[in-house]
Formats: C-alpha cells, structure tokens, sequence
C-alpha cells in the first residue's frame, strides 16, 4: 500500500535501550514532607523532544529537575527509584553531580546571564571546568552561539554585557550557554514563558534543530507548544504520569479520559 | 481581498514541510483518480475485462489514500493549532480529498458497465458516453491543475464548463430514452447505463466543487458571502 506520510516516530514501547536517553524507573520524591511525585516510570527517547504537561503544581518541573539532581538543593528532600542514564543510575552515591550536570544542561523560564560580556556568558562553563586556551574558547563559543541561531546577531559585539540583549536574546545566550558544555539532554523549564509569539516560534524552531546534537526535555504550560515541538508527550496529575506516549497519538487519540479531558480544556 | 497561500513562509521548517506534503499528497490521490477515469474509458471502449477489474482493485488504494490524508489534516491541526490561511488549506484538502474520492466511487459505476457485461446495447450511446467521460477528464485535469496552481481564473472558466456537461448529459439522456423505448425488452440492460451516465456527470460537478474550493483558499469568507455566480462575474471583469 502507498505509503504517503512517513514518520520517524515510534511507539514508545517498541524502542530498543539504546534508543533511550533517560530510563525512569519507580522515581517518588518527597519535598518538604509532601509526595511530590509518585511511582514515575518512563522511558525517554534520545535525540527526540520529550514535553512534560500538567497543571500548575502537578510535579513536572520536580520530574525535570530530578534528571540532573537539581532537587538535591532543597534540604527537605527525600526519593525513592532509580534514574537510568547509559545503565547507569545517576543518584547513585559515587555519581559525580557536577560531570552529571555537564552532560545534563539546563535552561530556565526566565533567561538569568551572569552580569558579565556575552563572551564570557557562554564560556563560563567551560572555564570552570579548566579550559583556557584562548583559540578552544573562541570556536566553542561561535559553535554554541551558532547552535543557538544567535551567532549572526551578537558576533560582532560579543565583549558587551549579556545584559544588553532582547528577552528573546538572552533565552538563545542560555541555551547557547548550556549547549557550550556539549549536553547529552538539555532540559528546558518553561523556555518561552516570558516571550512573545513569534520569538517563541524562533526558539521552537531551534529546538527542533537541537534534536540532531542533544535529547531535549521539556516543560510547558503551553499545550500548543508542547502539540508543536514535542515528539512524545507525557500528561502527570498529582505526580502521576497520567499517560506517555508519542504527541500525535497523545493529542489526536489519547488512551486515558483523564488525559483528553486536560487536553481537551474540560478538566475540573 | 484576494490572498495566495505561500506555503514555506512559516517560521517552523518542519510546518512548511508537512503543509507540502499534505498537498501534494491531495494532488497524488488526483493524479490517481484522472488516471482511474482515463483507464476505465479505456476499459469501456475495449470492453477490457482485466482492466476493469484492475480499477476496481486500485480502488482500495484510493480509498487508504483519503484515510492517511484525513488523518494528516487532523493530526496537522491537532499539532500546528493552524489559523486563518493554513486553516482555509487544511480543511480545503480535506473537502477536496472527499470529493476526489467520490469521484473514485463514481468511476466504478462506469467501470461496471463492464464488470457486469452491461455495456450499452447501441453504439451510439457506447460512443456518447464514452465522449462524455473524455470530456469530464478535460475538465477533472483542469480543476486539479487550478487548484494546484491556485488559479482563480482557471477555476472559473473550468467551473463555467460545467454548464456544457450539464448540457451534453441531457442529450445523452434523450438519447438513451429514445434506444430504450426502440428496445424495451433489454430495459434492465439500459439501467446500469443510466447509472454510469449520471456518475460521469457527477464527477463534473465534483470538479466544479474543486474549483469552488480554490477560490474560497484565495478569496475566504467573502466567497461564502457572495453567492457563486456574482463572484464569477466580479473574476471574469
């Protein structure tokens, strides 16, 4: 039979370990003595975009930080589960959480550059990490600004403060900033929250393009974003994964009521 | 106020590509359906039986054809929220997806005229109808190219050729009625002719809604407002 669409999307069941980016497994956590999130299992596809919908407070940016041990941070904090990468489980006691956050990056909702140049912004990460030479420096950080489609706007002042740049600007400099470290997941909490539509369109298109270089996982309000660029769709209420599966099936047919109801603006 | 669709403007790559993909896809079902129609003219004047049951086969394909694309237009507007100009394409497709298909349907009316050994007692009618399914796929060409092309004038002066079918179908029919009183004995023969008659005029008026599509994909609203003929007069000015 003609076959008159293709799709690179797989059902998330029939994908192979080697497929997978992140393996979740039985993950609950505790914040403050609240269950934050309970029993999540999934499995994350690499080199695709994974989106995290749910209502305010439902856990997904718990989920999001709980990839790279972000919640650690909170003293009143407690999980069970495991977080596979590579088999590997990253809470394990001997996981270096630094060489973790490497691999994993991170961007937030609102851009937050260090009050330095645009330069210095992006090479920050490396510096730290012990990199000096001068040539190394200049070609990672045009290879991160241009990953970050922001190349061709700030290279001819990239020595002025990062906090000259448009809202929309500063967002590209922080992916531009994690991607500089050369992440194997890049987790995006909410990255256009505080843009107009058409810069949010810009960086959906980036993101896309991001696939190639990095699994992206992300979190959004927006559901129409989240139907835009994700490839699979995960739906937690409560902190509970409600339903995973690739975004076409997740937002033309999904398999729980609860699911469409969200989806569907019926919910409550 | 007349506006063209340009389909790789959007800011979203990936949007620009599936847009493309849905419409040449629409016209790849077209493609089919004018080849169906040509083939079964083929079929009728040859009274080819492998043939026809050749186009009833590739009428399974068709039909999964209108399936993968409807399923695209609704997975398009489920993922891309697509507003006002993609809005008017995708749900155009989809309109012209129906009526391509039901032009499949008609075509295996014809088709039976020699599936079922019913092919007209007279040569005269045999040549009529033949004449008549050339014609319409003059006319399916033409609507499919218009819309491809987006070409509000074409879409016209096809939707104005319809009134030459509508014409010829009633002297086929007179036709037909007069053979059929000269042969009463063989009525139920002539009934299956009467039924691919007016399938092959049913497939002119499914072009003519194609061409009714196009100029709603580049005039909006406004053409819902109008009523079909004062547009055409306003076009042809």
């Amino acid at each position: 039979m003609l076959k008159l669409f293709e799709s690179e999307i797989q059902n998330i069941d029939s994908l192979s370990s080697e497929q997978i980016a992140v393996d979740v497994q039985s993950l609950s956590i505790q914040l403050n003595n609240k269950q934050v999130l309970t029993d999540i299992s999934m499995r994350i596809p690499k080199h695709l975009t994974t989106a995290l919908i749910g209502q305010s407070g439902c856990g997904k940016t718990t989920l999001l930080n709980s990839l790279n041990r972000m919640n650690e941070l909170n003293a009143h904090y407690s999980y069970s589960g495991k977080v596979l990468m590579d088999g590997k489980d990253i809470y394990n006691k001997k996981e270096n959480v630094a060489r973790l956050r490497t691999r994993v990056g991170m961007v937030f909702q609102r851009p937050n550059p260090f009050p330095m140049s645009i330069y210095e912004n992006v090479c920050f990460g490396l510096k730290i990490q012990g990199l000096n030479e001068r040539r190394k420096l200049d070609d990672a950080v045009e290879n991160a600004l241009r990953s970050a489609a922001l190349w061709g706007e700030v290279n001819d002042r990239l020595f002025d403060s990062a906090l000259t740049l448009s809202g929309g600007q500063q967002q590209r400099l922080m992916i531009a900033r994690a991607l500089a470290l050369e992440p194997e997941i890049l987790l995006l909490d909410e990255p256009t929250s505080a843009l107009d539509p058409l810069t949010t369109l810009h960086i959906e298109e980036l993101i896309n393009d991001l696939k190639k270089r990095c699994t992206i996982i992300i979190v959004t309000h927006n559901m129409q974003q989240a139907a835009r660029v994700s490839d699979y769709a995960a739906f937690i209420h409560q902190g509970e994964l409600v339903e995973f599966s690739d975004s076409d099936s997740l937002f033309t047919m999904p398999a729980k009521k609860q699911t469409e109801d969200y989806i569907t603006g019926r919910y409550g | 106020m007349k506006r063209h669709i340009h389909l790789n403007t959007h800011i979203s790559g990936k949007f620009n590509q599936e847009l493309e993909n849905l419409t040449n896809s629409v016209l790849t079902m077209g493609g089919e359906v004018e080849q169906q129609l040509v083939d079964a003219i083929r079929a009728v004047r040859e009274n080819n039986a492998k043939l026809a049951e050749q186009i009833v086969l590739n009428e399974t394909r068709i039909n999964a054809m209108e399936l993968q694309i409807d399923n695209e237009c609704m997975r398009i507007i489920a993922k891309r929220n697509p507003t006002a100009s993609d809005l008017r394409l995708i749900m155009t497709l989809s309109k012209v997806t129906a009526d391509i298909e039901g032009m499949g349907d008609e075509i295996q009316r014809v088709v039976r005229l020699v599936t079922k050994d019913k092919l007209p007692p007279s040569d005269l009618i045999q040549s009529g109808v033949i004449m008549l399914a050339e014609k319409i796929v003059v006319m399916m060409r033409g609507a499919f190219d218009a819309f491809a092309r987006q070409d509000e004038r074409a879409a016209v002066s096809i939707y104005e050729q319809d009134n030459i079918i509508d014409t010829k179908h009633k002297e086929l029919l007179k036709q037909t009625a007069r053979e059929m009183q000269n042969n009463p004995e063989q009525i139920s023969d002539w009934l299956e002719v009467l039924w691919a008659i007016r399938a092959i005029e049913r497939i002119g008026d499914r072009c003519k809604n194609i061409c009714q599509y196009v100029l709603y994909l580049t005039y909006g609203a406004e053409i819902q407002n109008h009523s079909m003929k004062k547009t055409i007069k306003k076009l042809l000015k």
